[in-house]
């Protein structure tokens, strides 16, 4: 968080640079099977984001020390494009992607039934092709539309949702303005059946009642995504 | 890419199938398959264009840096070309530093746009021996179905051709188009079954032999040439590529436009 407090980031209206009120999402589009040689994949436009991700799998997982012998295991490779930025992003080993690769593992693994395919490993690709802010939530939400896609069973889908914090106004999926010069991020990743998470990070600085408002928009923005992504495997873009 | 297992059955009915002059999805020797290219798709890069040709789908996306011109060329900025084959493109393709494979492909590419002298070097320098642009062109593998060769230099020239400098942004002057003056192409032909086809989808790549690439420029101009893969081909037969490639990037030449 940059905290760079005199940018002005709300009007007096209480509107945000780009028109939304504090708990509006960006426009979201999702399109399914966009990777003809995947077993699935998914094309998601957030915002000025977009992720493309691609399933490979369930596969022969080697080498084999990465095999487990009651379940499958899964291999998230989270990359952004050299071109996704303003700034060109030197490709190669980089902690950040490295970083978000695992959480994102971490989540997806939380909901795929996994004991179903011993000794097996389920790849998935994500690329991030342009970005805004708030990729990651965009690349863990994009992977469990891919991973229904391709037919692998889980418990439930995930979506990521980040709120935060912009000129002390609690705000709903922050913008890259809001993201770099706002005050907190709250990524969350929400299983929309039970609202329990999968995923939580946070950096900044929130009150306890900044939390909860920054908590709710989170769970309610969740529910929002969640039917985008239920249209966008019924509607038969595959 | 881990060396994958060719079975003999996949060769031997290549092989048939040459003899009836047929291919797997039943084109002709030297038909290709649908394309499409659009452009200024990435919103974050000063250049794009996406290709799909069949089922192989490509992005090229270009950047612009400052850089200090090199001492022994100090009116003059640069053109650098690279290709990245990530996992999401395909299972054959795995993750790590990019395979011989990878750097083959972004500098065939390379090689074809900066002999053809379409970009002019000397116009990216903005202060001789201070300042220059480097012109930074990204290739970027969305799904291999074969044939990312052409796929990449299409995608490339035409992200090329549609770039913006953004000099506002450097706070070195007004913004304005790249200047593209040329439009190289690149043809590429592989051994399949005993013979040479145009546009090999990746079953014909993996029961196939060498492979040539072509890039041909305005008039006619060869620019970049390259075999790749083991086996021994003909002058007779190099001809006869020669002369399709001539004709199809008289057509490709087209589309970019």
């Amino acid at each position: 968080m940059g905290g760079y407090g005199d940018v002005q980031m709300i009007d007096e209206n209480g509107l945000r640079m780009d028109g939304r009120k504090p708990g509006d999402l960006r426009p979201i589009s999702i399109e399914t099977g966009v990777i003809p040689v995947a077993d699935g994949s998914c094309r998601m436009v957030w915002g000025t984001n977009e992720a493309i991700v691609a399933v490979y799998g369930p596969m022969e997982a080697h080498p084999r020390k990465i095999q487990r012998q009651d379940r499958a295991v899964i291999d998230v490779a989270y990359n952004m494009a050299p071109f996704s930025t303003t700034d060109r992003i030197r490709p190669g080993f980089n902690r950040r992607s490295r970083e978000i690769s695992k959480v994102t593992k971490d989540a997806l693994e939380s909901v795929v039934l996994l004991e179903l395919y011993p000794r097996s490993k389920i790849r998935v690709s994500i690329e991030i092709v342009s970005a805004e802010a708030g990729t990651r939530c965009v690349g863990l939400t994009a992977a469990s539309v891919a991973l229904a896609d391709a037919g692998i069973p889980m418990t439930d889908m995930v979506i990521s949702v980040a709120s935060g914090k912009v000129n002390d106004v609690v705000v709903c999926d922050l913008n890259k303005e809001e993201d770099n010069y706002g005050e907190a991020d709250l990524p969350m990743g929400i299983l929309p059946n039970t609202g329990e998470l999968v995923f939580l990070q946070m950096d900044g600085d929130l009150s306890p009642d900044e939390f909860k408002q920054a908590w709710d928009y989170n769970v309610d923005a969740a529910m929002e995504v969640h039917k985008l992504m239920i249209d966008a495997l019924k509607g038969g873009d595959n | 890419m881990s060396a994958p297992t060719v079975p003999n059955l996949l060769r031997d009915h290549l092989a048939d199938l040459a003899q009836n002059d047929s291919r797997l999805d039943g084109r002709e020797q030297f038909g290709a398959r649908e394309l499409k290219l659009e452009t200024g798709i990435l919103p974050r890069a000063e250049g794009s264009a996406r290709v799909t040709m069949g089922n192989t789908i490509v992005l090229a996306g270009v950047k612009f840096q400052l850089m200090t011109p090199y001492p022994d060329r100090p009116n003059q900025g640069g053109l650098m070309c690279s290709c990245e084959v990530r996992p999401i493109a395909g299972r054959h393709w795995e993750a790590g530093p990019p395979s011989p494979e990878a750097i083959e492909l972004g500098r065939v590419v390379d090689r074809g746009i900066r002999e053809s002298g379409c970009i002019d070097v000397d116009d990216l320098c903005i202060i001789p021996g201070e300042k220059a642009w480097q012109v930074i062109l990204d290739l970027h593998a969305i799904s291999d179905d074969g044939n990312l060769f052409d796929a990449f230099a299409l995608a490339g020239i035409a992200a090329l051709r549609s770039a913006i400098v953004p000099a506002e942004r450097f706070e070195v002057g007004q913004d304005s188009p790249l200047k593209v003056s040329k439009k190289p192409i690149m043809c590429s032909y592989h051994k399949v079954g005993g013979r040479f086809v145009y546009d090999a989808s990746y079953k014909e790549e993996l029961g196939g032999d060498e492979r040539i690439h072509i890039t041909l420029g305005d008039d006619n101009h060869v620019h970049s040439l390259q075999k790749g893969l083991k086996g021994i081909f003909t002058a007779d037969e190099f001809e006869e590529i020669m002369e399709h490639a001539k004709s199809r990037c008289a057509e490709l030449r087209k589309i970019v436009d």
